[in-house]
């Protein structure tokens, strides 16, 4: 390379470099773009919109793809979650159940005025139906056959047999069970008889005399409790209702109870140990003390 | 010819890359821009062929599309690098930039000197600048960054430089990083 060329080169070089120094005094004097700029920048526009665009399309695409794998993730720890809470749920409620029927235990207890002792149900074996009876966990130390045995919302049956720890509890619904009853509205009282139905718990009232008014005939949601005559029961327990009348035969009725207990879901039970005292013919009169010494009283 | 290709390939490159790094997830790696304009303005330097001022007056051209991108005061990137230009031009027969690690270095050692012109430049100026630490690390980031993409920004420059070759000898030289 000549020396003039050389020349010519640098010269260029220096001028190259001269114009952005000055270029950028002005616009820093300026403070706003200047028409050539505005003009390039219109020129140049076109293509960072497109890129811009193309850009942000396949961001897009990816930030969604992104976005489902971590919702995929989130979804796992959800589902992890979820069956965490489900099992806490079940085993609380199975504890809340629990509670219930301890705490509906306990009203039986304060409300019968009998020795009594609480059992766990520790077993019920089942036809495809139907429980066919309840095994609890006290032995032949504690109980013994022919005990009723209660839950929260009522008779239960009555114990079967009783071998080393445990016993076995004949169901009202069973066919062995024979209750003194009385349907509480007319008090009209009866044999409560288990009908020993494969898919069902129903019972049958025997011996349900007939009343010539009509209104005093059982019928269809009356309420059966307990006599506490010639029964191991105490009176009064609500045992069912009348789910079916199934006419008479001109002397007595006869009619279907369905117990309210539902035994399937018993999980605890009260085994009366003794009968309750009969009640007291004077309890509603109120006696007073002879004034001693003949002493007034003030 | 060849260095307006260069420009407008570097440009469009940039167009690209400001464009996609600001979708990027996280706020260090959006940072971290590799610049561009440096790589070209050396790349346009070390491989200027006898007069130096159509690389120079490519890098300034490139220098000022990035500043109507990129909103800085228009002249400060042109003048940066021109002046780095200016300066790999110097550098052009002490340095043969081959082989990845040389290639991540220079590119690496680039970013870095436009930095330090561009801190020079804008103190001469006068331009607002943001706190020291902060610059700092804003060169720091766009050093890694402009020297992990240096590799594919000479690579696609070397085939630039190959596609205007006028011997298969050149060629083969610009793709081999021995041009000129």
């Amino acid at each position: 390379m000549t020396l003039r060329r050389r020349i010519v080169d640098w010269s260029l070089t220096g001028l190259l470099l001269l114009i952005p120094a000055l270029v950028l005094r002005a616009s820093l004097s300026r403070g706003e773009p200047s028409a050539v700029d505005e003009t390039v920048l219109r020129i140049t526009a076109p293509l960072q919109t497109a890129v811009s665009w193309i850009a942000e399309g396949i961001g897009g695409v990816w930030g969604s793809y992104v976005a489902l794998i971590d919702v995929e993730s989130e979804n796992r720890e959800l589902r992890e979650d979820n069956e965490k809470l489900r099992k806490e749920l079940a085993s609380m409620t199975r504890r809340a159940y629990d509670v219930q029927a301890l705490e509906e235990l306990a009203l039986v207890k304060k409300r019968i005025a009998a020795d009594m002792i609480g059992a766990r149900v520790i077993g019920a074996p089942l036809t495809p139906f139907r429980v066919v009876r309840l095994r609890i966990d006290r032995g032949a130390n504690e109980i013994q056959p022919n005990m009723a045995v209660i839950a929260g919302t009522g008779p239960v049956g009555v114990i079967d047999k009783v071998f080393g720890d445990y016993a076995d509890v004949v169901l009202v619904s069973d066919t062995r069970s024979k209750i003194d009853v009385v349907v509480k509205r007319t008090g009209r009282r009866g044999f409560l008889l288990g009908l020993g139905r494969d898919d069902s718990y129903a019972c049958t009232i025997t011996s349900l005399e007939l009343a010539s008014q009509t209104d005093q005939r059982a019928q269809v949601g009356d309420e059966i409790v307990t006599s506490g005559v010639g029964s191991i029961f105490p009176p009064g327990l609500v045992i069912g209702k009348i789910t079916k009348l199934d006419g008479d035969d001109g002397m007595f009725q006869k009619v279907e109870v369905e117990p309210s207990v539902d035994v399937s879901r018993v999980r605890a039970v009260m085994v009366l140990l003794a009968p309750p005292p009969p009640a007291d013919p004077d309890a509603k009169t109120r006696k007073r003390s002879e004034a001693a010494f003949g002493a007034r009283a003030l | 010819m060849r260095t307006a290709t260069v420009v407008l390939v570097a440009y469009v490159a940039c167009v690209v890359v400001a464009a996609v790094w600001r979708l990027l997830p996280l706020s260090m790696v959006r940072d971290a821009v590799p610049d561009l304009g440096a790589l070209t303005a050396a790349y346009l330097g070390l491989t200027a062929r006898g007069n130096v001022a159509p690389a120079v007056g490519g890098s300034v051209v490139l220098g000022y599309l990035i500043d109507l991108i990129s909103g800085t005061p228009p002249g400060l990137a042109a003048l940066v690098l021109g002046l780095t230009c200016l300066i790999t031009r110097a550098a052009q027969q002490r340095i043969l930039v081959r082989g990845t690690a040389m290639t991540m270095g220079f590119s690496a050692f680039v970013a870095l000197l436009v930095g330090v012109i561009s801190l020079l430049v804008r103190a001469l100026y006068g331009v607002p600048r943001p706190g020291a630490v902060v610059e700092l690390q804003h060169i720091a980031l766009v050093t890694v960054a402009t020297a992990i993409a240096g590799g594919l920004v000479w690579k696609s420059f070397r085939r630039i430089d190959a596609a205007f070759a006028r011997t298969h000898r050149e060629r083969d030289a610009a793709l081999e990083g021995l041009a000129p």
